[in-house]
C-alpha cells in the first residue's frame, strides 16, 4: 500500500506544478509567455540568493552576480561566438569564480558590514562594465547577443529559440534542474551545517565546522547558479547593459526573499510569486509602484519578519491563544 | 610525547597580566579539574586552550602538534573539541538533528555527496551512533523536541553530548554545571564519568564548583591571579595552605 | 603638473571632503546609537536639496536662510524613520536597513511626483564669480562649503561634548545598558541621533544643491561613497567619518583628475576592501560590526 506522508505530498505537489508550467505556453498569449520566462528566471536568482541567507549572510551584491552571468554570456556568446552548451557553463563558472573573489575579503566581516562592504564590490564590478568599453561596451552595454540555437536550419534536430515558446521551455528546464539542486542541499549534511552556522557561529566552529570556508563554499555555489540565472536572462532579452543590475533591481529581490521568508525552501518561491502578481496588477500604477513595494517591504519587516512563510504557524499560534482565553473566560 | 601540554603560558591584554606562566601536562584518560577563586584567569586559560584567543607567549600541544594560535575548528579535527559555559545549540533543531550536524567531521558532507549521492551504508552508521548518544544521555523521549523547549540541565547535557558525537580523544569543558541545582550537577558529574570510562575521552575542566570537582576529577590544577598555584589530588588540594589561603583571601571556602 | 592644477585639485578635494564629511557623520550618529543603518540616508541627502530648490528657487527665500531651514525639514524625515522603522526592528541591523531602503523608494517617488523625474532644471547659483588662487579658479559657491562644514561638525562636537543632551547621546553610544541605568531615555536618543542625522544630511544636500543636478535619484552615489566612508571610518565613530571622508574626498579627486571618476569610484570602493581586510573594525572602530 502506498503510505501517504510528507514526502509524496511533495512529489504529488511538484507534478502539478510542473504540469502546469509545461502546459503554461498553451495557456497564455506570447507576451503573458514572456513573463513567465523571466519569472521562472527570477526564481532559480531567488532560490540562490536564500542559499546565501541559510548562513545568515544577506549580500548586496546577487543582482551584480546575475550580471556577471549575463555579461559573461554577451562576451563569450557575441565577441567570440561560442555555441550556448559552451557558453552557459563558463558563465556559471565565471561567475562562481567572481564569487570567489568576492568571498575571499567579505569573510572576515559579518552581519551589517558584509552586506555593506558586498554592495560596495558590486558597485566595483558595475564600474568595471562602465569604464571598459572593451569588452563591456561602457554605459551601453552589449546589443545583439545572439539567440542560441540547437543544430542549423534544416537539420532535422534542429530547434530555433527565437520562438519564445522553445526558449520558454529552456529556461523551464534549467528552473527544474536548479530548484532540485538546491533542494537536495536544503535537505543535505551539508545544508544542515550551513544552517547551523546561522543558528550559532561559534557552536559550529566547536564540532569541526570550518565556518570561514563554509561560508566562502555557499557564495560561490550561490553565485554559480545567480551566473545561470544571468545567462539565461542574456539570452532572453539579447541585449545588456550596466543599468539592468542597478541597487534598484537588488532591493527587488530583497522584497520577494522578505515577503516570502529564507527559513524554509518554500519562502522564496512564495515570495517571487506574490511579488511578481502584484507587480504586474500595478501595471497601470507603475510610476507609484517603488513607492508601493517599498511600503511592502517596511511592513513586513515591522510587522511579519518572517515572511509569509511563517503565518500559518503565527495564526496557529493566535488562534490557540483565543481559544485558550475563551476557555478560562 | 605528551597528550596534552601546556608551556610557559602567558596571556596579557594590555598591561594586565590575565594568565602568567602557565605550565601543566594532561595524561590521556585522565579527568583534570583546572579551579581557582574568582577572576583567577580560569575563563582566559580555557579561551587560550580551546583556541579562542591567540597567547602573548608560551604554546599549547596537543599529541605532538601546537594548537596555540590555530582556529577552534582545526583544533577540533585535531580531536580536542570544547563545549560552552552558555547553553550553546542549535535552537531550530531537534535533539537528534543537534547529535547528528555536530557528527560533521566524521561523515561525508561534500557538496557532490550533498547532490548525487547518499553514502546509505554510513549515514546509517552515523544515525546509530546518534542514536546510541542520545540513549546515553536518557533522552530518548526528547528526541524530536526542538533543542529551544528543553530545560536548561537538559541543553547542558545535550552540549555535551554534540561535543561526544564528535569523536573526540579530549573533551574540553567550560564550567559544565554553572548555573545548575544539585540534581543536574549529579546527573552531569555521572555523564562525565562515563564518558571517560565507557568512551575513554580524556577530560579537561575549567570549573568555580569546588564540590563537583573534587568529586570529580583525580587531579587538580589550581590558578590564582593568573598563576599557576599548585597541582595535584584531591586531597592535596585541600590540605593545601597556599590552596585555603588563595580561598579564604577570595572569601570562598574549600569545602 | 603646474601649480594651479595642484592647488585647483586641493582645494577640489577640501570641498569634497567636506560633504563627504557632512554626509557620512549623519550615519556614524545613527549607526552609533542603537545600530541605526539607514539605507536611505542619500535620500534624505536628497530631500536637502529639493527642501532648497523649493524654498530658494521657487518661493524666492534667500539661499542662506533655505539652507538653514533645510535642516529641521529633513531632521523631521530622518525622525520618522526613527518612530516607524528603527524603533519596530531595534536588535536587528539588516531589518531596519533594507526597511529603509523602502522608505528611499517612497521618498523617491513622492519627490518624483510632485516636482517631476526628469533632469532638474539647475538651481541658479545664489553667489556666482570665482576668485583666483595661485592661478585656480574656484567657485565661491564650492568655496561655501568648507566653511559650513567646519561650523556644522565644530558645533557637533560642542554639543556631544559640552551639552547635556549631547553628553547623554555619547553615553549612550558606547554602553546603552549602563545609560538607561543611569536614567537616559533610550527611545529619546535614538530619536535625537536620527534628527542629528536628517539634519546633516539635509544641510549637505542643501549646499550641494546649486552644484550638482538635482533629481529624486541623486542620493544614491552619496550614499554609496557615505557608507564607504563610514567603514573606513569605523561604523560608529565620528572621529573616524571625518577623517575618512577627507581621505576619500582626495582620492576621488587625485584619481578624478588623472584619469576620470569611474576610475575614482573604483580606486575608493578598492581602498575600502583593503581596509577591511587590514583592519576589519575601520581605522577608528572600537568594535566589529
Amino acid at each position: 500500500m502506498l503510505k501517504f506522508n510528507l514526502s509524496n505530498h511533495l512529489l504529488v505537489g511538484s507534478l502539478v506544478v510542473i504540469v502546469f508550467f509545461v502546459v503554461a505556453p498553451n495557456l497564455v498569449s506570447a507576451y503573458r509567455l514572456e513573463l513567465l520566462t523571466i519569472f521562472l528566471i527570477n526564481v532559480i536568482l531567488a532560490q540562490s540568493y536564500r542559499l546565501m541567507a541559510t548562513t545568515g549572510d544577506w549580500t548586496l551584491c546577487h543582482y551584480i552576480l546575475m550580471g556577471v552571468g549575463a555579461y559573461a554570456t554577451g562576451v563569450l556568446a557575441k565577441m567570440a561566438g561560442l555555441p550556448f552548451y559552451v557558453v552557459m557553463p563558463m558563465a556559471c563558472v565565471v561567475t562562481a569564480f567572481v564569487s570567489l573573489l568576492f568571498a575571499i575579503p567579505l569573510s572576515r566581516t559579518l552581519g551589517f558590514a558584509f552586506f555593506i562592504a558586498s554592495f560596495a564590490l558590486g558597485e566595483f564590478v558595475r564600474h568595471v562594465w562602465l569604464k571598459f568599453h572593451y569588452p563591456f561596451g561602457g554605459a551601453r552595454g552589449i546589443n545583439g547577443i545572439p539567440k542560441l540555437e540547437i543544430g542549423q536550419g534544416g537539420e532535422w534536430y534542429f530547434i530555433d529559440f527565437w520562438d519564445s515558446q522553445n526558449f520558454y521551455y529552456f529556461t523551464l528546464i534549467f528552473t527544474i534542474l536548479a530548484l532540485m539542486i538546491l533542494f537536495r542541499i536544503d535537505r543535505s549534511r551539508l545544508g544542515n551545517a550551513w544552517k547551523s552556522i546561522y543558528s550559532d557561529r561559534e557552536l559550529s566552529e566547536s564540532i569541526g565546522i570550518d565556518v570561514a570556508k563554509s561560508r566562502i563554499m555557499v557564495f560561490c555555489v550561490s553565485g554559480f547558479l545567480a551566473g545561470l540565472a544571468g545567462s539565461l536572462l542574456a539570452y532572453q532579452i539579447g541585449s545588456i547593459d550596466p543599468h539592468n543590475f542597478e541597487m534598484v533591481e537588488m532591493v527587488y529581490l530583497i522584497i520577494w526573499c522578505v515577503v516570502g521568508g529564507v527559513k524554509t525552501f518554500w519562502g522564496p518561491l512564495i515570495g517571487v510569486l506574490s511579488m511578481s502578481v502584484v507587480f504586474e496588477l500595478t501595471r497601470p500604477l507603475a510610476e507609484w509602484r517603488p513607492a508601493l513595494f517599498g511600503l511592502i517591504l517596511i511592513l513586513f519587516l515591522v510587522l511579519l519578519p518572517g515572511g509569509l512563510e511563517t503565518l500559518p504557524a503565527r495564526i496557529r499560534a493566535m488562534l490557540n491563544k483565543t481559544s485558550k482565553q475563551r476557555e478560562a473566560g | 610525547m605528551s597528550f596534552f601540554l601546556v608551556e610557559n603560558l602567558t596571556k596579557k591584554f594590555g598591561g594586565l597580566i590575565a594568565n602568567n606562566n602557565i605550565s601543566m601536562e594532561v595524561e590521556k584518560g585522565e579527568i583534570r579539574g583546572v579551579i581557582g577563586p574568582n577572576g583567577a584567569g580560569k575563563t582566559t586559560f580555557f579561551n587560550l586552550v580551546s583556541g579562542f584567543y591567540r597567547p602573548t607567549s608560551g604554546k599549547v600541544s596537543f599529541k605532538g602538534n601546537t594548537i596555540s594560535g590555530l582556529s577552534t575548528n582545526k583544533i577540533a579535527r585535531l580531536g580536542a573539541v570544547r563545549t560552552f559555559q552558555r547553553a550553546a545549540l542549535f535552537t531550530d533543531f531537534t535533539v537528534l538533528e543537534n547529535v547528528s550536524i555536530a557528527q560533521h567531521m566524521n561523515t561525508n558532507s561534500s557538496l557532490l555527496n550533498a547532490i548525487f549521492g547518499h553514502d546509505n551504508h554510513r549515514e546509517a552508521e552515523s544515525l546509530e551512533r546518534a542514536e546510541e548518544i542520545i540513549e546515553f544521555l536518557g533522552m530518548q523521549q526528547e528526541r524530536d523536541t526542538m533543542a529551544d523547549n528543553l530545560s536548561h540541565g537538559l541543553q547542558r547535557q545535550l552540549g555535551v553530548a554534540m561535543a561526544l558525537a564528535t569523536e573526540p580523544e579530549l573533551l574540553m569543558l567550560d564550567e559544565p554545571v554553572a548555573g545548575m541545582n544539585s540534581g543536574e550537577k549529579a546527573v552531569m558529574v555521572g555523564m562525565i564519568q562515563k564518558i571517560r570510562d565507557k568512551w575513554g575521552v580524556t577530560v579537561l575542566l575549567v570549573e568555580h564548583d569546588m564540590r563537583t570537582v573534587m568529586n570529580l576529577c583525580e587531579k587538580i590544577t589550581v590558578l590564582d591571579f593568573g598563576q599557576k598555584l599548585a597541582e595535584g589530588s584531591p586531597e592535596e588540594i585541600r590540605s593545601n595552605p597556599k590552596v585555603i589561603e588563595a580561598y579564604l583571601g577570595a572569601d570562598d571556602s574549600v569545602t | 603638473m603646474g601649480v594651479d592644477t595642484i592647488v585647483q585639485t586641493f582645494t577640489n578635494a577640501l570641498v569634497l571632503g567636506s560633504i563627504y564629511a557632512m554626509v557620512a557623520v549623519g550615519l556614524a550618529i545613527a549607526f552609533g546609537v542603537m545600530q541605526m543603518a539607514n539605507f536611505a540616508h542619500g535620500e534624505l541627502f536628497m530631500a536637502g536639496s529639493y527642501v532648497v530648490f523649493t524654498l530658494y528657487t521657487l518661493v524666492g527665500i534667500p539661499f542662506l536662510i533655505a539652507v538653514i531651514l533645510a535642516f529641521p525639514i529633513v531632521a523631521a524625515i530622518g525622525m520618522v524613520f526613527e518612530r516607524l522603522i528603527f524603533r519596530p526592528t531595534r536588535g536587528n541591523v539588516l531589518a531596519g536597513f533594507m526597511a529603509t531602503a523602502g522608505a528611499g523608494f517612497i521618498l523617491q517617488v513622492l519627490v518624483g511626483q510632485q516636482w517631476g523625474v526628469g533632469l532638474m532644471r539647475s538651481i541658479q547659483t545664489p553667489y556666482p564669480g570665482s576668485t583666483e588662487i595661485l592661478g585656480a579658479a574656484i567657485s565661491y559657491q564650492r568655496l561655501l562649503i568648507f566653511p559650513a562644514t567646519v561650523v556644522m561638525v565644530s558645533g557637533l562636537w560642542y554639543f556631544l561634548t559640552r551639552v547635556k543632551h549631547g553628553k547623554a547621546l555619547r553615553a549612550c553610544a558606547q554602553d546603552p545598558e549602563a545609560a538607561v541605568l543611569q536614567g537616559i531615555s533610550l527611545n529619546k536618543m535614538t530619536s535625537l541621533a536620527m534628527l542629528l542625522s536628517g539634519g546633516f544630511a539635509g544641510v549637505g544636500g542643501a549646499l550641494m544643491a546649486p552644484i550638482i543636478p538635482v533629481t529624486p535619484y541623486m542620493g544614491h552615489t552619496f550614499a554609496v561613497t557615505a557608507f564607504i566612508i563610514v567603514i573606513v571610518g569605523g561604523m560608529a565613530s565620528i572621529e573616524g567619518a571625518v577623517i575618512a571622508a577627507f581621505i576619500l574626498g582626495f582620492i576621488h579627486t587625485i584619481v578624478t583628475t588623472m584619469y576620470d571618476s569611474v576610475t575614482a569610484t573604483m580606486v575608493g570602493v578598492f581602498f575600502m576592501a583593503l581596509v577591511l581586510i587590514v583592519k576589519p573594525t575601520g581605522l577608528m572602530g572600537r568594535v566589529k560590526v
